[in-house]
């Protein structure tokens, strides 16, 4: 059996960093508090920041550095701030359910749910592989880790029974496909990715709206509730 | 320029080393672990002193026992003893004996030990061991497909499984020590060390807590002598842990590239320094986390698991 060559440091770097996004997709399944749920949305975006920041380093491309700082500036900044400062009726102000509200909605167990996980990612991976699709910035490997970082994102939100793990799920989605534009047109031109990033902003605001509109109705972040008002 | 020591001599001093410092790996932790905690703790040499008495006192076998009870504590000794032969102890060019097996030969050898000391424990009829021995069995049924998906990794990574393969491999050159494969792998095999051993957050190493006795369950009948060699094989047995996560995984540096007998002493004082540092990485986490449920265990499992089953996938693209 051949022994697979080791990719090159800034490959190997890279890959790493991927992976650790994607590992952080995965540490949203264990969150029980909604506080830490955010905190790791916060790292995963910061880990997507240092990326971007080594890809400008290592191929030369001035304007991600731009693109480092701004989303950055928003994903790590502004975003959980937003967020806490929507969530903080919700979560805080209870004190008996409080931050730990959303623990233990997994529709499966945390075992089971990674083990699903596992094989969805498993999916996403080889079929990217299957596609063949070359980058000149980044090793085909980060393209398909964002790709399972997409698919897993969904299997949180599909899981996870509460209004606040599913807004994180689509938050990190989110996070997924900047890995993935990150991979594939590290030569945007820099104003669309602002676009993109501000478009963040609205989301995150109308997903913190929804939240607490359904706290105020159901008083839970639950979504079990839900359920009854099918026809 | 000293000596060259003969062949053979090494291959004896791998074992002789693995023997005589593995109680005092464990006097390190235990010592650093009380410090951490604001108390004196026991000497770094206390194991030895233990291993001294209970060698000394007289031993009971429980009534019904057969010659399995007692046989088990030498059985387990031999693998332990065995398995330093397969690895890279204290050289990193392979030794003739380093051939007999590969990793997953030395993996057999220690889940052979820990078969026997269970197989043991049901001898005893003592409800405690009994309990102990199911329970390692049960969370050994679920650790070993992680093994496998390190044994994978490092299989895909090197071409071989041979230990020595893959230390030379990782010294070969940075690329081979960022590679996510090699991180992933190394990060389970850490997870399955931290399950084998015993260590928080799986089992309290020393608490004689029965609702998450795992290990410290099994040798609860045994007695004098034969206590002082599943002590003793416990303690082996995380110093060869030790040794194949940092001499094949993690840090493949101050082995013996010649067989000089200053090189070989180097060798000897590096594995002992580097597995006090990976003992005190152990007893910081043991001072940082709090014990899992027992039930909790599958989900710290299902976690190693994952690392090595990405190790394996990120190999597949030809990025890892």
């Amino acid at each position: 059996m051949a022994a697979v060559a080791a990719p090159s440091v800034f490959a190997g770097a890279a890959n790493v960093i991927s992976v650790g996004v994607l590992l952080a997709e995965f540490g949203m399944f264990r969150q029980a508090l909604l506080r830490d749920q955010v905190r790791l949305y916060a790292a995963q975006s910061g880990l997507i920041s240092v990326l971007a920041i080594v890809v400008a380093a290592a191929r030369h491309l001035p304007e991600l550095y731009v693109l480092a700082a701004l989303s950055a500036g928003l994903k790590l900044v502004i975003v959980p701030l937003v967020l806490r400062r929507l969530l903080r009726g919700a979560g805080e102000a209870s004190p008996g359910e409080g931050w730990s509200d959303i623990a233990g909605t997994g529709a499966l167990s945390l075992a089971s749910t990674v083990l699903l996980a596992i094989g969805v990612a498993a999916f996403g991976f080889f079929s990217i592989g299957a596609l063949g699709i070359r980058s000149p910035v980044l090793p085909l490997t980060a393209l398909a880790i964002s790709v399972s970082v997409a698919l897993v994102a969904f299997v949180l939100m599909i899981m996870r029974r509460d209004v606040a793990s599913q807004a994180i799920g689509f938050l990190s989605l989110e996070n997924g496909i900047s890995l993935t534009a990150l991979v594939v047109a590290a030569g945007l031109p820099l104003i669309l990715e602002v676009a993109f990033l501000f478009d963040l902003l609205v989301v995150v605001v109308v997903f913190g709206l929804l939240i607490r509109v359904h706290h105020g109705r159901a008083e839970s972040l639950s979504t079990a509730d839900l359920t009854s008002l099918r026809g | 320029m000293s000596a060259a020591l003969p062949v053979p001599v090494i291959q004896f001093l791998q074992v002789v080393t693995i023997a005589a410092a593995a109680p005092g790996v464990s006097g390190v932790i235990a010592r650093v672990e009380a410090r951490l905690q604001g108390r004196t703790g026991p000497r770094v040499l206390q194991l030895y002193y233990d291993l001294a008495k209970l060698l000394r006192k007289e031993a009971l076998a429980p009534e019904g026992a057969s010659w399995v009870f007692l046989a088990a504590p030498l059985a387990a000794a031999t693998c332990y003893l065995t398995v330093p032969l397969l690895i890279p102890v204290l050289t990193s060019y392979g030794l003739p004996l380093g051939y007999m097996g590969d990793i997953l030969g030395g993996g057999f050898i220690l889940s052979l030990a820990s078969f026997v000391v269970a197989v043991a424990a049901l001898e005893t009829g003592s409800p405690y061991a009994q309990l102990g021995a199911s329970r390692a069995k049960t969370f050994a049924a679920i650790t070993e497909p992680v093994v496998l998906f390190v044994v994978f990794t490092v299989a895909l990574v090197t071409g071989t499984d041979l230990p020595y393969a893959l230390a030379a491999t990782v010294r070969s050159s940075a690329g081979q020590i960022v590679r996510p494969a090699h991180l992933l792998a190394a990060a389970a095999l850490f997870m399955v060390i931290l399950y084998e051993t015993g260590r928080i957050p799986v089992e309290t190493h020393t608490g004689t807590n029965e609702f998450g006795m795992i290990e410290e369950a099994r040798p609860f009948e045994h007695s004098g002598p034969y206590l002082a060699l599943l002590k003793w094989g416990s303690a082996m047995k995380q110093l060869i842990l030790y040794t194949i996560l940092l001499n094949v995984f993690v840090a493949p540096w101050g082995l013996a590239a010649t067989p000089q007998a200053g090189a070989v002493a180097l060798a000897i004082v590096a594995l002992a320094a580097k597995a006090a540092a990976l003992g005190t990485v152990v007893a910081i986490i043991d001072n940082s986390f709090a014990k899992l449920r027992l039930f909790k265990i599958t989900e710290f499992v299902a976690g190693a698991f994952l690392l090595a089953v990405l190790g394996v996938f990120t190999l597949y693209l030809g990025g890892g």
